[in-house]
Protein backbone atom coordinates (compact mmCIF):
# COMPACT_ATOMS: atom_id res chain seq x y z
CA UNK A 1 0.00 0.00 0.00
CA UNK A 2 1.30 3.27 -0.69
CA UNK A 3 2.35 5.90 1.78
CA UNK A 4 0.32 8.09 1.15
CA UNK A 5 -2.83 5.70 1.76
CA UNK A 6 -1.06 4.33 4.82
CA UNK A 7 -0.94 8.32 6.57
CA UNK A 8 -4.86 8.96 5.00
CA UNK A 9 -5.27 5.53 6.89
CA UNK A 10 -3.47 6.60 10.12
CA UNK A 11 -5.33 10.35 10.20
CA UNK A 12 -8.30 8.60 9.77
CA UNK A 13 -7.53 6.36 13.08
CA UNK A 14 -6.62 8.56 15.19
CA UNK A 15 -8.95 11.25 14.70
CA UNK A 16 -12.25 9.15 14.56
CA UNK A 17 -11.25 6.63 17.01
CA UNK A 18 -8.95 8.68 19.10
CA UNK A 19 -11.75 11.07 19.67
CA UNK A 20 -13.94 8.97 20.64
CA UNK A 21 -11.90 7.43 23.18
CA UNK A 22 -11.22 10.60 24.53
CA UNK A 23 -14.75 11.40 24.93
CA UNK A 24 -15.43 8.41 26.54
CA UNK A 25 -12.82 8.51 29.14
CA UNK A 26 -14.11 11.76 29.61
CA UNK A 27 -17.14 10.15 30.77
CA UNK A 28 -15.72 7.42 33.04
CA UNK A 29 -13.91 10.17 35.01
CA UNK A 30 -16.41 12.16 35.19
CA UNK A 31 -19.13 9.70 36.45
CA UNK A 32 -16.07 8.57 38.48
CA UNK A 33 -16.90 12.24 39.97
CA UNK A 34 -20.40 12.03 40.37
CA UNK A 35 -21.99 8.74 39.81
CA UNK A 36 -25.54 9.41 40.54
CA UNK A 37 -25.44 11.60 37.42
CA UNK A 38 -26.94 11.04 34.58
CA UNK A 39 -28.62 8.05 34.85
CA UNK A 40 -32.22 7.55 37.04
CA UNK A 41 -32.67 3.96 38.32
CA UNK B 1 -47.11 11.00 35.28
CA UNK B 2 -43.21 11.97 35.17
CA UNK B 3 -41.53 11.72 31.73
CA UNK B 4 -40.41 8.28 30.63
CA UNK B 5 -36.27 7.73 31.33
CA UNK B 6 -33.51 6.01 29.79
CA UNK B 7 -32.24 3.43 32.06
CA UNK B 8 -28.67 4.47 31.76
CA UNK B 9 -26.53 7.18 30.01
CA UNK B 10 -25.43 4.52 28.34
CA UNK B 11 -28.72 3.23 27.10
CA UNK B 12 -29.33 6.21 25.66
CA UNK B 13 -25.99 7.32 24.14
CA UNK B 14 -26.06 3.73 22.18
CA UNK B 15 -29.46 4.62 20.99
CA UNK B 16 -28.66 8.04 19.50
CA UNK B 17 -25.72 6.03 18.14
CA UNK B 18 -27.81 3.40 16.78
CA UNK B 19 -30.44 5.78 14.97
CA UNK B 20 -27.55 7.90 13.41
CA UNK B 21 -25.61 5.06 12.15
CA UNK B 22 -27.76 3.28 9.50
CA UNK B 23 -27.56 1.75 6.12
CA UNK B 24 -26.12 5.69 4.60
CA UNK B 25 -22.77 4.73 7.21
CA UNK B 26 -22.36 1.61 4.45
CA UNK B 27 -23.58 2.29 1.11
CA UNK B 28 -22.86 6.24 0.93
CA UNK B 29 -19.66 7.02 3.30
CA UNK B 30 -16.99 4.59 0.97
CA UNK B 31 -18.23 5.34 -1.84
CA UNK B 32 -18.35 9.57 -1.26
CA UNK B 33 -14.74 8.75 0.18
CA UNK B 34 -14.00 7.21 -3.49
CA UNK B 35 -15.62 9.66 -5.18
CA UNK B 36 -14.13 12.72 -3.59
CA UNK B 37 -10.29 12.14 -3.46
CA UNK B 38 -10.38 9.14 -0.97
CA UNK B 39 -8.24 9.49 1.98
CA UNK B 40 -8.33 13.23 1.31
CA UNK B 41 -11.93 13.08 1.65
CA UNK B 42 -11.37 12.70 5.19
CA UNK B 43 -10.07 16.11 5.60
CA UNK B 44 -13.26 17.75 4.45
CA UNK B 45 -15.20 15.69 6.61
CA UNK B 46 -13.67 15.87 9.74
CA UNK B 47 -13.97 19.75 8.82
CA UNK B 48 -17.67 19.21 8.23
CA UNK B 49 -18.01 17.01 11.42
CA UNK B 50 -16.64 19.92 13.64
CA UNK B 51 -18.40 22.80 12.15
CA UNK B 52 -21.56 21.03 11.50
CA UNK B 53 -22.16 17.56 12.62
CA UNK B 54 -21.53 18.36 16.22
CA UNK B 55 -22.53 22.09 16.90
CA UNK B 56 -26.20 20.57 15.20
CA UNK B 57 -26.11 17.14 17.58
CA UNK B 58 -25.70 19.56 20.35
CA UNK B 59 -28.36 21.60 19.53
CA UNK B 60 -30.45 18.87 19.18
CA UNK B 61 -29.37 17.61 22.58
CA UNK B 62 -29.82 20.39 24.05
CA UNK B 63 -33.16 21.31 22.96
CA UNK B 64 -34.51 18.14 24.05
CA UNK B 65 -32.66 18.02 27.54
CA UNK B 66 -33.22 21.60 28.39
CA UNK B 67 -36.43 21.71 27.45
CA UNK B 68 -37.70 18.35 28.77
CA UNK B 69 -40.10 18.04 25.62
CA UNK B 70 -40.32 16.91 21.99
CA UNK B 71 -39.15 18.55 18.83
CA UNK B 72 -42.71 20.57 18.55
CA UNK B 73 -43.03 21.56 22.18
CA UNK B 74 -39.52 22.27 22.43
CA UNK B 75 -38.82 24.62 19.50
CA UNK B 76 -42.12 26.03 20.81
CA UNK B 77 -39.90 26.96 24.01
CA UNK B 78 -37.35 28.54 22.17
CA UNK B 79 -39.64 30.98 20.19
CA UNK B 80 -43.50 31.01 20.58
CA UNK B 81 -45.33 29.99 17.30
CA UNK B 82 -42.22 27.95 15.91
CA UNK B 83 -43.50 24.23 17.32
CA UNK B 84 -44.46 23.72 13.78
CA UNK B 85 -41.31 22.97 12.43
CA UNK B 86 -41.00 20.36 14.96
CA UNK B 87 -44.30 18.71 14.08
CA UNK B 88 -43.01 19.16 10.41
CA UNK B 89 -39.53 17.17 11.28
CA UNK B 90 -41.01 13.99 13.23
CA UNK B 91 -44.53 14.21 10.70
CA UNK B 92 -41.30 14.21 7.52
CA UNK B 93 -39.58 12.09 9.49
CA UNK B 94 -42.74 9.32 9.45
CA UNK B 95 -43.36 9.45 5.61
CA UNK B 96 -38.97 8.79 5.65
CA UNK B 97 -39.47 5.58 7.69
CA UNK B 98 -42.46 4.71 5.56
CA UNK B 99 -40.08 3.96 2.40
CA UNK B 100 -37.40 2.88 5.12
CA UNK B 101 -38.59 -0.14 6.01
CA UNK B 102 -39.36 -0.95 2.78
CA UNK B 103 -35.84 -1.08 2.23
CA UNK B 104 -35.32 -2.96 5.38
CA UNK B 105 -37.95 -5.88 3.72
CA UNK B 106 -35.61 -6.15 0.75
CA UNK B 107 -33.25 -6.75 3.55
CA UNK B 108 -35.11 -9.31 5.16
CA UNK B 109 -35.69 -11.10 1.48
CA UNK B 110 -32.72 -11.28 0.86
CA UNK B 111 -31.44 -12.66 4.21
CA UNK B 112 -33.65 -15.68 3.95
CA UNK B 113 -32.45 -16.15 0.04
CA UNK B 114 -28.75 -15.97 1.24
CA UNK B 115 -28.99 -19.28 2.33
CA UNK B 116 -29.19 -20.57 -1.04
CA UNK B 117 -27.85 -17.52 -2.33
CA UNK B 118 -30.90 -17.55 -4.72
CA UNK B 119 -29.58 -14.58 -7.20
CA UNK B 120 -26.80 -16.31 -8.06
CA UNK B 121 -25.76 -16.03 -12.08
CA UNK B 122 -28.68 -13.65 -12.23
CA UNK B 123 -27.92 -10.77 -9.40
CA UNK B 124 -29.31 -7.61 -11.46
CA UNK B 125 -32.56 -9.47 -12.88
CA UNK B 126 -33.41 -11.69 -9.30
CA UNK B 127 -33.23 -7.92 -7.29
CA UNK B 128 -35.25 -5.53 -10.12
CA UNK B 129 -37.58 -8.53 -11.75
CA UNK B 130 -37.63 -11.15 -9.26
CA UNK B 131 -38.10 -9.31 -5.87
CA UNK B 132 -39.23 -5.88 -6.62
CA UNK B 133 -41.14 -7.16 -10.24
CA UNK B 134 -39.94 -3.44 -11.52
CA UNK B 135 -42.74 -1.85 -13.41
CA UNK B 136 -42.41 0.15 -16.28
CA UNK B 137 -42.40 3.69 -14.66
CA UNK B 138 -43.97 5.29 -11.86
CA UNK B 139 -47.58 5.56 -13.47
CA UNK B 140 -47.79 1.41 -13.56
CA UNK B 141 -48.33 0.55 -10.16
CA UNK B 142 -49.30 -2.89 -11.09
CA UNK B 143 -50.20 -4.57 -7.90
CA UNK B 144 -48.05 -5.38 -5.04
CA UNK B 145 -44.44 -7.22 -5.03
CA UNK B 146 -45.10 -10.03 -2.89
CA UNK B 147 -42.16 -10.75 -1.26
CA UNK B 148 -41.78 -6.97 -0.47
CA UNK B 149 -45.01 -6.79 1.08
CA UNK B 150 -44.00 -9.55 3.20
CA UNK B 151 -40.90 -8.33 4.32
CA UNK B 152 -42.91 -5.05 5.31
CA UNK B 153 -45.31 -6.23 6.73
CA UNK B 154 -42.59 -8.33 9.21
CA UNK B 155 -40.52 -5.02 9.66
CA UNK B 156 -43.36 -3.13 11.37
CA UNK B 157 -43.65 -6.01 13.48
CA UNK B 158 -40.31 -6.22 14.78
CA UNK B 159 -40.77 -2.09 15.38
CA UNK B 160 -43.51 -2.56 17.02
CA UNK B 161 -42.19 -5.13 19.15
CA UNK B 162 -39.55 -2.90 19.57
CA UNK B 163 -40.75 -0.04 20.56
CA UNK B 164 -44.79 -0.94 22.25
CA UNK B 165 -43.26 -1.43 25.91
CA UNK B 166 -41.08 1.88 25.99
CA UNK B 167 -37.65 3.06 26.48
CA UNK B 168 -36.48 -0.06 28.65
CA UNK B 169 -36.77 -2.67 26.09
CA UNK B 170 -35.29 -0.18 23.08
CA UNK B 171 -32.32 0.79 25.09
CA UNK B 172 -31.70 -3.15 25.39
CA UNK B 173 -32.46 -3.68 21.75
CA UNK B 174 -29.63 -0.65 20.90
CA UNK B 175 -26.98 -2.32 23.07
CA UNK B 176 -27.71 -5.47 20.57
CA UNK B 177 -28.26 -3.16 17.02
CA UNK B 178 -25.22 -0.87 17.79
CA UNK B 179 -22.69 -3.89 18.33
CA UNK B 180 -23.88 -6.56 16.10
CA UNK B 181 -23.47 -4.94 13.20
CA UNK B 182 -20.08 -3.76 13.89
CA UNK B 183 -18.71 -7.41 14.72
CA UNK B 184 -20.48 -7.97 11.64
CA UNK B 185 -18.53 -5.39 9.50
CA UNK B 186 -15.35 -7.01 11.31
CA UNK B 187 -15.93 -10.43 10.43
CA UNK B 188 -16.69 -9.22 6.43
CA UNK B 189 -13.83 -7.23 6.70
CA UNK B 190 -11.61 -10.08 7.74
CA UNK B 191 -13.34 -12.41 5.10
CA UNK B 192 -12.91 -9.20 2.52
CA UNK B 193 -8.95 -8.79 3.29
CA UNK B 194 -8.15 -12.76 2.54
CA UNK B 195 -9.77 -12.28 -0.57
CA UNK B 196 -7.92 -11.64 -3.88
CA UNK B 197 -7.79 -8.15 -5.09
CA UNK B 198 -8.83 -6.86 -1.48
CA UNK B 199 -5.52 -4.93 -1.11
CA UNK B 200 -6.47 -3.23 -4.32
CA UNK B 201 -9.81 -1.83 -3.05
CA UNK B 202 -8.50 -0.30 -0.34
CA UNK B 203 -5.50 1.54 -1.88
CA UNK B 204 -8.54 2.45 -4.24
CA UNK B 205 -10.69 3.63 -0.64
CA UNK B 206 -7.99 5.60 0.99
CA UNK B 207 -5.14 6.11 -1.79
CA UNK B 208 -5.37 10.37 -1.40
CA UNK B 209 -5.78 13.07 -3.99
CA UNK B 210 -5.09 16.04 -2.95
CA UNK B 211 -6.21 18.00 -5.97
CA UNK B 212 -10.22 17.20 -5.39
CA UNK B 213 -9.97 19.67 -2.02
CA UNK B 214 -9.72 22.38 -4.38
CA UNK B 215 -13.12 21.16 -5.50
CA UNK B 216 -15.91 23.37 -4.06
CA UNK B 217 -18.34 20.27 -4.45
CA UNK B 218 -16.27 17.85 -2.76
CA UNK B 219 -16.36 20.00 0.42
CA UNK B 220 -20.12 20.34 -0.42
CA UNK B 221 -20.65 16.57 -0.54
CA UNK B 222 -18.69 16.27 2.80
CA UNK B 223 -21.14 18.54 4.61
CA UNK B 224 -23.96 16.48 2.75
CA UNK B 225 -22.39 13.35 3.90
CA UNK B 226 -22.22 14.34 7.78
CA UNK B 227 -25.25 15.87 7.93
CA UNK B 228 -27.37 13.26 6.40
CA UNK B 229 -25.51 10.75 8.28
CA UNK B 230 -26.35 11.76 11.53
CA UNK B 231 -30.59 12.31 11.58
CA UNK B 232 -30.13 15.49 12.17
CA UNK B 233 -33.50 17.49 11.42
CA UNK B 234 -35.87 14.54 11.83
CA UNK B 235 -36.80 15.44 15.45
CA UNK B 236 -35.39 11.97 16.91
CA UNK B 237 -32.54 13.29 18.42
CA UNK B 238 -34.26 16.01 20.22
CA UNK B 239 -36.96 13.19 21.02
CA UNK B 240 -34.42 11.05 22.44
CA UNK B 241 -32.55 13.61 25.02
CA UNK B 242 -36.31 14.81 26.28
CA UNK B 243 -36.03 11.65 28.05
CA UNK B 244 -32.69 12.05 29.65
CA UNK B 245 -32.36 14.63 33.12
CA UNK B 246 -31.69 18.19 32.39
CA UNK B 247 -28.66 18.31 33.86
CA UNK B 248 -27.26 15.77 31.46
CA UNK B 249 -23.78 16.45 29.90
CA UNK B 250 -24.97 17.61 26.43
CA UNK B 251 -21.76 18.05 24.99
CA UNK B 252 -19.84 14.94 25.62
CA UNK B 253 -22.77 12.99 24.65
CA UNK B 254 -22.52 14.63 21.19
CA UNK B 255 -19.21 14.19 20.42
CA UNK B 256 -19.33 10.30 21.56
CA UNK B 257 -22.35 10.05 19.25
CA UNK B 258 -20.86 11.79 16.12
CA UNK B 259 -17.75 9.96 16.66
CA UNK B 260 -19.21 6.80 17.06
CA UNK B 261 -21.48 7.16 13.57
CA UNK B 262 -18.41 8.29 11.67
CA UNK B 263 -16.09 5.56 13.33
CA UNK B 264 -18.61 2.69 12.13
CA UNK B 265 -19.18 4.60 8.14
CA UNK B 266 -14.47 4.64 8.05
CA UNK B 267 -14.53 1.30 9.20
CA UNK B 268 -17.39 0.44 7.12
CA UNK B 269 -15.73 1.48 4.11
CA UNK B 270 -12.24 -1.28 4.91
CA UNK B 271 -15.30 -4.36 4.87
CA UNK B 272 -17.06 -2.53 1.18
CA UNK B 273 -13.81 -2.35 -0.33
CA UNK B 274 -12.13 -5.14 0.19
CA UNK B 275 -15.20 -7.13 -1.41
CA UNK B 276 -15.29 -4.74 -4.08
CA UNK B 277 -11.62 -5.12 -4.90
CA UNK B 278 -11.89 -8.67 -5.20
CA UNK B 279 -15.10 -8.60 -7.76
CA UNK B 280 -12.73 -6.41 -9.34
CA UNK B 281 -10.11 -9.11 -9.77
CA UNK B 282 -12.74 -11.85 -9.62
CA UNK B 283 -14.63 -10.10 -13.01
CA UNK B 284 -11.30 -8.74 -14.81
CA UNK B 285 -13.65 -4.75 -14.69
CA UNK B 286 -11.47 -1.98 -14.03
CA UNK B 287 -12.29 -1.23 -10.15
CA UNK B 288 -14.42 1.97 -11.38
CA UNK B 289 -16.99 -0.20 -13.19
CA UNK B 290 -17.37 -2.43 -10.10
CA UNK B 291 -17.66 0.47 -7.65
CA UNK B 292 -21.11 1.68 -6.77
CA UNK B 293 -23.30 3.60 -4.03
CA UNK B 294 -26.74 2.65 -2.41
CA UNK B 295 -29.07 -0.37 -3.38
CA UNK B 296 -27.46 -0.90 -6.29
CA UNK B 297 -24.15 -1.12 -3.46
CA UNK B 298 -26.21 -3.86 -1.36
CA UNK B 299 -28.35 -5.88 -3.94
CA UNK B 300 -26.33 -5.89 -6.73
CA UNK B 301 -22.80 -5.50 -6.43
CA UNK B 302 -22.64 -6.67 -3.22
CA UNK B 303 -24.59 -10.29 -4.18
CA UNK B 304 -22.50 -10.35 -7.31
CA UNK B 305 -19.06 -10.62 -5.20
CA UNK B 306 -21.03 -12.79 -2.94
CA UNK B 307 -22.03 -15.44 -5.80
CA UNK B 308 -18.24 -15.28 -6.72
CA UNK B 309 -16.35 -15.93 -3.84
CA UNK B 310 -14.60 -19.69 -3.21
CA UNK B 311 -16.23 -20.83 -0.41
CA UNK B 312 -18.68 -19.62 2.68
CA UNK B 313 -21.35 -18.27 -0.12
CA UNK B 314 -24.26 -18.26 2.33
CA UNK B 315 -22.89 -17.41 5.43
CA UNK B 316 -21.21 -14.45 4.03
CA UNK B 317 -24.78 -13.35 2.55
CA UNK B 318 -26.44 -13.88 5.55
CA UNK B 319 -24.05 -12.07 7.75
CA UNK B 320 -23.95 -9.03 5.02
CA UNK B 321 -27.72 -8.90 5.19
CA UNK B 322 -28.11 -9.22 8.96
CA UNK B 323 -25.45 -6.41 9.11
CA UNK B 324 -27.77 -4.32 6.84
CA UNK B 325 -31.24 -5.30 8.49
CA UNK B 326 -29.61 -4.63 12.41
CA UNK B 327 -28.39 -0.98 10.96
CA UNK B 328 -31.62 -0.58 9.25
CA UNK B 329 -33.78 -1.50 12.15
CA UNK B 330 -32.14 0.61 14.76
CA UNK B 331 -32.44 3.93 12.66
CA UNK B 332 -36.19 2.70 11.81
CA UNK B 333 -37.54 2.43 15.45
CA UNK B 334 -35.64 5.49 16.54
CA UNK B 335 -37.49 7.45 13.81
CA UNK B 336 -41.17 6.09 14.81
CA UNK B 337 -40.31 7.07 18.76
CA UNK B 338 -39.60 10.32 17.58
CA UNK B 339 -42.66 10.47 16.11
CA UNK B 340 -44.09 8.80 19.47
CA UNK B 341 -42.45 11.25 21.45
CA UNK B 342 -44.21 14.15 19.76
CA UNK B 343 -47.43 12.96 19.67
CA UNK B 344 -47.39 11.83 23.80
CA UNK B 345 -47.10 15.14 24.01
CA UNK B 346 -50.31 16.20 23.30
CA UNK B 347 -52.13 13.24 22.73
CA UNK B 348 -53.08 11.14 26.14
CA UNK B 349 -53.05 7.61 25.19
CA UNK B 350 -50.95 4.54 26.10
CA UNK B 351 -47.68 3.75 24.30
CA UNK B 352 -49.16 0.50 23.62
CA UNK B 353 -52.01 1.64 21.86
CA UNK B 354 -50.04 4.98 20.10
CA UNK B 355 -47.31 2.67 19.31
CA UNK B 356 -50.08 0.07 17.23
CA UNK B 357 -52.07 3.01 15.34
CA UNK B 358 -48.45 4.52 14.16
CA UNK B 359 -46.82 1.43 13.17
CA UNK B 360 -49.92 -0.04 11.62
CA UNK B 361 -50.22 3.90 9.70
CA UNK B 362 -46.95 3.58 8.42
CA UNK B 363 -47.36 0.11 7.18
CA UNK B 364 -50.26 1.41 4.91
CA UNK B 365 -48.47 4.11 4.20
CA UNK B 366 -45.80 1.99 2.94
CA UNK B 367 -48.05 0.24 0.80
CA UNK B 368 -46.93 2.18 -2.45
CA UNK B 369 -43.85 1.25 -2.18
CA UNK B 370 -44.16 -2.15 -2.01
CA UNK B 371 -46.43 -1.87 -5.65
CA UNK B 372 -44.06 -2.49 -8.73
CA UNK B 373 -44.03 1.36 -8.96
CA UNK B 374 -42.53 1.52 -5.76
CA UNK B 375 -38.71 1.98 -6.11
CA UNK B 376 -39.32 4.68 -8.44
CA UNK B 377 -41.57 6.36 -5.83
CA UNK B 378 -39.12 5.72 -2.98
CA UNK B 379 -36.60 7.32 -4.67
CA UNK B 380 -38.66 10.40 -5.71
CA UNK B 381 -39.88 10.87 -2.41
CA UNK B 382 -36.51 10.19 -0.81
CA UNK B 383 -35.28 12.66 -2.71
CA UNK B 384 -37.27 15.82 -1.36
CA UNK B 385 -37.53 14.04 2.36
CA UNK B 386 -34.07 14.75 2.54
CA UNK B 387 -33.15 17.65 0.47
CA UNK B 388 -36.27 19.97 1.35
CA UNK B 389 -37.29 18.06 4.83
CA UNK B 390 -34.36 17.45 6.68
CA UNK B 391 -32.51 20.17 5.48
CA UNK B 392 -35.14 23.04 6.11
CA UNK B 393 -35.56 21.84 9.69
CA UNK B 394 -31.87 21.79 11.01
CA UNK B 395 -31.81 25.36 8.85
CA UNK B 396 -34.57 26.81 10.77
CA UNK B 397 -33.14 25.15 14.45
CA UNK B 398 -29.97 26.37 13.95
CA UNK B 399 -31.53 29.90 13.23
CA UNK B 400 -33.83 29.88 16.24
CA UNK B 401 -30.72 29.02 18.85
CA UNK B 402 -28.35 31.02 17.12
CA UNK B 403 -30.34 34.53 16.54
CA UNK B 404 -33.67 34.30 18.88
CA UNK B 405 -32.98 32.16 22.26
CA UNK B 406 -29.60 33.37 22.01
CA UNK B 407 -26.83 31.44 21.25
CA UNK B 408 -24.58 32.59 24.32
CA UNK B 409 -27.24 31.62 26.38
CA UNK B 410 -27.78 28.29 24.90
CA UNK B 411 -23.92 27.51 24.95
CA UNK B 412 -23.66 28.99 28.95
CA UNK B 413 -27.07 26.34 29.68
CA UNK B 414 -25.23 23.22 28.16
CA UNK B 415 -21.97 24.39 29.06
CA UNK B 416 -22.98 24.15 33.01
CA UNK B 417 -23.43 20.25 33.21
CA UNK B 418 -21.16 19.71 30.35
CA UNK B 419 -17.25 18.10 31.00
CA UNK B 420 -16.69 19.60 27.46
CA UNK B 421 -16.95 23.40 27.62
CA UNK B 422 -17.59 25.19 24.10
CA UNK B 423 -16.03 27.97 22.84
CA UNK B 424 -17.02 31.03 21.59
CA UNK B 425 -16.47 29.21 18.42
CA UNK B 426 -19.62 27.63 18.44
CA UNK B 427 -21.50 30.77 18.37
CA UNK B 428 -20.13 31.69 15.37
CA UNK B 429 -20.23 28.88 14.43
CA UNK B 430 -24.28 28.42 14.55
CA UNK B 431 -25.08 32.04 13.83
CA UNK B 432 -22.98 32.01 10.73
CA UNK B 433 -20.93 29.06 9.40
CA UNK B 434 -23.89 26.32 9.59
CA UNK B 435 -27.00 28.57 8.10
CA UNK B 436 -24.41 29.86 5.22
CA UNK B 437 -23.47 25.80 4.60
CA UNK B 438 -27.27 24.76 4.86
CA UNK B 439 -28.53 27.54 2.46
CA UNK B 440 -25.22 26.84 -0.10
CA UNK B 441 -26.35 23.36 -0.14
CA UNK B 442 -30.16 24.22 -0.64
CA UNK B 443 -29.00 26.89 -3.46
CA UNK B 444 -26.81 23.97 -4.65
CA UNK B 445 -29.84 21.46 -4.67
CA UNK B 446 -32.19 23.86 -6.33
CA UNK B 447 -29.89 25.21 -9.32
CA UNK B 448 -29.73 21.41 -9.94
CA UNK B 449 -33.20 20.44 -9.63
CA UNK B 450 -34.24 23.42 -12.27
CA UNK B 451 -31.58 22.72 -14.12
CA UNK B 452 -32.43 19.08 -14.85
CA UNK B 453 -35.64 17.38 -13.74
CA UNK B 454 -34.04 14.57 -10.95
CA UNK B 455 -33.61 11.45 -11.97
CA UNK B 456 -35.10 11.81 -15.74
CA UNK B 457 -38.36 11.34 -14.08
CA UNK B 458 -41.62 12.96 -15.31
CA UNK B 459 -42.06 16.31 -14.04
CA UNK B 460 -45.31 15.81 -12.45
CA UNK B 461 -44.10 12.88 -10.44
CA UNK B 462 -41.77 15.04 -9.09
CA UNK B 463 -44.57 17.55 -8.44
CA UNK B 464 -45.58 14.96 -6.45
CA UNK B 465 -42.99 13.95 -4.50
CA UNK B 466 -42.04 17.62 -3.60
CA UNK B 467 -45.72 18.09 -2.90
CA UNK B 468 -45.95 15.48 -0.15
CA UNK B 469 -43.13 16.81 1.62
CA UNK B 470 -44.14 20.55 1.82
CA UNK B 471 -47.83 19.76 2.78
CA UNK B 472 -46.16 17.76 5.73
CA UNK B 473 -45.02 21.24 7.20
CA UNK B 474 -48.69 22.60 6.09
CA UNK B 475 -50.02 19.92 8.12
CA UNK B 476 -47.73 20.82 11.13
CA UNK B 477 -48.85 23.93 11.07
CA UNK B 478 -52.37 23.61 11.45
CA UNK B 479 -51.91 20.63 14.02
CA UNK B 480 -49.60 23.01 15.82
CA UNK B 481 -52.11 26.27 16.16
CA UNK B 482 -54.79 23.45 17.32
CA UNK B 483 -52.02 22.57 20.11
CA UNK B 484 -51.12 25.85 21.00
CA UNK B 485 -55.02 27.15 21.81
CA UNK B 486 -56.03 24.04 23.59
CA UNK B 487 -52.76 24.74 25.67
Amino acid sequence: MPMSAWIMLIFGVVVLYGGLIYCVSKTRRHEKKSPAKDTID
Amino acid sequence: MGRERWHSRAAFVLAAIGSAVGLGNIWRFPYMAYNNGGGAFLIPYFFALLVIGIPVMIIEFGLGSKMQAGPSFALEKVKKGTGWIGWGAVIVSYLLVAYYAIIIAWCWVFLFKSLTVAWAGHEKAFFFKEILQLSKGPTSIGGFSIPVLLGSLITWITIYLIIFKGLGPIGKVAKVTVILPIILLAIIFVRGITLPGSIEGIIFYLQPDFSKLLNASVWISAFGQIFFSLSLGMGVMIAYSSFIPRDSDVNNNSFITCFANCGVSFFAGFAVFTVLGYLSHATGQPFSKVVSSGIGLAFVVFPTAIAKMPVFKSGFGFIFFLTLLSLGINSAFSLVEGFITNLRDVVNMSKEKVSFYVCLGAFLLGLIFTTKAGLYWLDIIDHYVANLGMVTVALVECILVGWFFGVDRFRKMVNETSEIRLGKWFNIVVKYIIPITLITMMVKYYYEEFQKPYGGYPVWSLIIGAGLVISCFVISYFINKRVMEKE
